[in-house]
């Protein structure tokens, strides 16, 4: 029995130390907000926060996380509302067929917890992750989007 | 099958997704659209696109599936504007199979592809929406006792002005419902549109950003088994021999099952299925295609270039007038084998019980999947129940039914229990339905003042029209999908002939790839007009402009995307960095698109700074999804362009995953512009026409900068 802290709840689960940790939530806890995309750590289709860095949980293992909070798409979306990055993603509508989407989202909040004002060039250099739908330009328009919605709340 | 039969399905359908306990009532189910046009007897084709509780919430049957491209919002848009609701008042849900949904071609089929959806529907959703309306305008002037001309409607309700009063469509639809449908029902005026050719917000963007959406990967159902496979790495080849004893004694192992060309590995999650299937030793018979290679492949085309063929199209005596021309220019091409690599690989979920089998798939067309499903089980097409979720890109892939008869195998080899497959990134690169490798030769005559005057084209290799759909070739000989996009273009020289030249390609297996024929064709032609205009010194757009001067649709998106970027037609330097622009002009799908690219060379590294886009669909029913439709586009071309091929070896796939088959990286997205062109020209699709122009809009403007030409794709293999 292992014990995995996800989106603020306990969960105890039967999972190997070495199963990554992607399976673990998408499976064994039933989050499915997070993706499975390549599975050599490469597109950041499943891209989680592990206590509040990006990660790549296709490539992390459950032994990696057992001491971490762990907050996927669902635990990042908060109980009324949305968070600031999910309010400019629908705003600028970012999505197109969507499945990258959460990961990018992870991927630009974790990016604004780190410096919530980036320049273009840090949106660019750290916003990595693939989107086979070619929606690049949507999604450095709403980084920015975010950031200046984030401002105004604080 | 009967009416009552597809009534009752779709009801089902239907109740399945409202509100728990809200009853929905049914508009114009047997809506007679399908008698017009066609000699079928008295059999009315039912259209039953719209459902309406008693809440008010519309439930809208898409018959098109959403992969991105839009059709949650254009489609229903369309409906809603002539219902007279707001998309906010709808919940869209996916049409099950059955004869209701097949609005295309006549009412003959259904599918999500070639550009076709808004085209192919528009009147549809436009009758199906202003009947819906009419009979709720009827039932509300029969509860208020007056003529139905008195009423009105305003978003959601009907309205009675002289007296006030309103009711709405949630109170109408009960007793609407009972109604018969109007035969005849006027469509409003172009001018009173409020969603039709507005930027109507999609229905799909809440979803995807919570990681509410469901994808077919997602789908929960109660006990549900995971699978792993291994397909035979060669084409065609077939198990010999595995242990199942080493996967059987790993954690969570259920079973190890054969696949027609694999094993599968069944277990409670997918983590174990996948370690235990990589654990097991299998030794596959390769079978006779294990010397296949793509190098030797691409030098059967290259020399089938120079034989004879049929002909595609012949325009004065092209061969003759070359053989006499004062100067003359010739240049041979190909492009290489491509994946589709959707970011959701390939899956299906899949429950089989002796009567009934229940599939949820990711697809692009709901009836394939039925009778895939039919055919293994041996159950009639009714029993089978078809779910689609959302899809994590389809770009043609999921037209092939591989995966679901993967998935429906196992789950009828588990009776009462799901059985979801997955495919690895591995699998799913090694076991595409690829784009075809393609070859051509370009030769143009010229006469002593440098006016073309004779073009002829040879093109070789296999389409998947032919593989997979012969049935739509109007000649068995010539196949649109090897050519297309190389003949019948709009440039004035007199003498034009296009031969083709099928060389089968098989083992590989070969599909529809975003644009399919025009993705290769595009690149050859537009480049060799491109090395023509060069060949008598004149400017790329001004050579074109001058063979268009009889046709002032192609001219003006020319112009118009021209003008956008302030054309250069020679190279420049900023801060000692080289940049130049290259354009193409490309016609697929009904639609004509023109790119300028502007790209710049630094320490070697290609750079495709802006891209400005023009495009005339015709008429643009969501402004905001074409733009987002032509910069997806020039997307997945431009990362073919950059770095993607697929390339074979002792008859299996060289590739893997993203780190040896790269896709486009944000830092290498352009900024992309969008102007688009209404001009009252039939409605031609969006989807797909933004991708062919821009591989040779980028290629002509590395012409400029470096002098050296481009014939092949992708990029990857040159040094700049």
């Amino acid at each position: 029995m292992t014990s995995l802290l996800i989106n603020g709840k306990k969960h105890d689960i039967e999972a190997e130390d070495d199963m990554p940790l992607l399976w673990a939530i998408r499976d064994l806890v039933g989050y499915t907000g997070t993706k499975f995309g390549c599975g050599i750590g490469l597109c950041g289709a499943c891209s989680i926060h592990l206590d509040g860095k990006i990660a790549r949980s296709c490539i992390t293992p459950v032994r990696a996380a057992k001491d971490k909070a762990i907050t996927t798409i669902e635990g990042l979306t908060p109980k009324q509302g949305l968070h600031p990055v999910q309010q400019a993603w629908v705003e600028k509508e970012v999505s197109q067929c969507g499945y990258c989407q959460p990961g990018q989202i992870m991927a630009a909040a974790a990016l604004l917890q780190e410096n919530a004002n980036p320049s273009e060039d840090e949106i660019r250099a750290k916003m990595v992750n693939y989107c086979r739908c070619g929606t690049y330009q949507q999604v450095f328009a709403a980084v920015k989007r975010a950031a200046e919605i984030q401002g105004g709340q604080s | 099958m009967s009416k009552i039969l597809n009534l009752s399905m779709t009801r089902r359908q239907f109740l399945g997704v409202s509100a728990a306990g809200a009853s929905v009532f049914l508009l114009g189910m047997s809506l007679p659209f399908g008698r017009l046009g066609t000699d079928e007897g008295d059999e009315a084709v039912i259209n039953a696109f719209i459902g309406i509780d008693e809440n008010g919430l519309i439930i809208f049957q898409n018959p098109f599936i959403e992969m991105g491209q839009g059709t949650y919002t254009s489609i229903p848009a369309i409906a809603a504007e002539e219902l007279d609701a707001d998309l906010a008042m709808f919940k869209v849900v996916q049409a099950p199979p059955g004869p209701e949904y097949r609005i295309m071609f006549n009412n003959t089929t259904r599918f999500t592809g070639g550009s076709f959806s808004v085209r192919s529907s528009y009147m549809t959703m436009r009758k199906a929406g202003a009947t819906a309306r009419a009979m709720l305008i009827s039932a509300a002037a029969e509860q208020w006792r007056i003529k139905p001309v008195e009423c009105t409607t305003e978003p959601g309700a009907v309205v009675h002005k002289a007296s006030g009063k309103t009711l709405s469509y949630g109170q109408l639809a009960p007793m609407a419902a009972k109604l018969e449908p109007p035969a005849e029902v006027p469509l409003k005026d172009s001018t009173s549109f409020r969603l039709i050719g507005k930027p109507v917000k999609r229905t799909d963007s809440l979803a995807k950003a919570t990681g509410a959406a469901e994808f077919g990967i997602d789908v929960k159902v109660d006990g549900l088994l995971h699978a792993a496979v291994k397909q035979s790495p060669v084409f065609g080849g077939s198990v010999k021999s595995y242990d199942k004893s080493v996967a059987l004694n790993m954690p969570g192992v259920v079973a190890v099952e054969e696949i027609p060309n694999g094993v599968a590995v069944i277990a409670d999650n997918y983590w174990h299925a996948k370690t235990a299937l990589q654990q097991m030793p299998v030794v596959f018979d390769e079978g006779p295609n294990s010397g296949f290679s793509s190098k030797v492949y691409l030098e059967k085309l290259q020399s089938a270039l120079d034989q004879p063929g049929a002909t595609a199209e012949n325009v004065g005596d092209a061969v003759a007038v070359l053989s006499e021309a004062a100067r003359k220019l010739e240049a041979q091409y190909h492009a290489p084998f491509l994946a589709h690599q959707t970011m959701e690989p390939m899956n299906c979920t899949a429950l089989v019980t002796q009567d009934h089998c229940k599939v949820w798939a990711p697809n692009q067309g709901a009836d394939f999947v039925a009778n895939t499903a039919a055919e293994i089980t041996g159950l009639k097409v009714d029993a089978i129940e078809v779910f689609t979720p959302f899809l994590g890109g389809g770009f043609g892939r999921r037209f092939i039914m591989d995966y679901v008869a993967q998935a429906v195998t196992l789950a009828k080899k588990h009776p009462g229990k799901a059985v979801k497959v997955i495919w690895s990134r591995e699998e799913d690169t090694q076991h595409d339905h690829y784009r075809p490798m393609t070859a051509a030769k370009y030769r143009a005559g010229f006469d002593a003042q440098g006016n073309p005057i004779a073009l002829h084209i040879t093109t070789a290799g296999e389409g998947p029209m032919g593989r997979l759909n012969p049935e739509f070739l109007k000649d068995p000989k010539l196949d649109d999908s090897i050519f297309e996009g190389g003949a019948h273009q709009p440039y004035a020289i007199p003498n034009k002939r296009q031969d083709v030249n099928m060389i089968p390609v098989k083992p590989v297996p070969i599909g529809y790839w975003r644009s399919v024929g025009n993705s290769q064709n595009c690149f050859f032609k537009e480049s060799f007009i491109d090395e023509m205009a060069h060949e008598v010194a004149a400017d790329p757009v001004e050579f074109r402009r001058s063979l268009l001067a009889d046709n002032p649709r192609f001219t003006k998106v020319l112009d118009t995307a021209v003008a956008m970027a302030n054309w250069k037609p020679g190279p420049w330097d900023e801060n000692g960095v080289k940049h130049a622009m290259g354009v193409a002009l490309h016609e697929s799908f009904g639609s004509i698109v023109a790119q300028v690219a502007e790209v710049a060379v630094d320490d070697g590294d290609i750079h495709v700074i802006r891209v400005w886009c023009a495009v005339d669909c015709g008429f643009a029913v969501n402004p905001a999804i074409v733009k987002m439709q032509m910069e997806s586009g020039i997307a997945y071309g431009l990362s073919a362009a950059m770095g993607e091929e697929i390339t074979l070896e002792n008859g299996r796939v060289t590739q893997t995953n993203f780190d040896n088959y790269p896709i486009l990286r944000p830092d290498q997205m352009p900024q992309v512009e969008v102007e688009i062109i209404n001009s009252g020209e039939p409605l031609g699709g969006i989807g797909e026409p933004g991708t062919p122009p821009i591989a040779p809009a980028v290629c002509n403007a590395l012409f400029v900068l470096s002098g050296q030409r481009v014939r092949s794709l992708p990029l990857s293999q040159y040094s700049f």
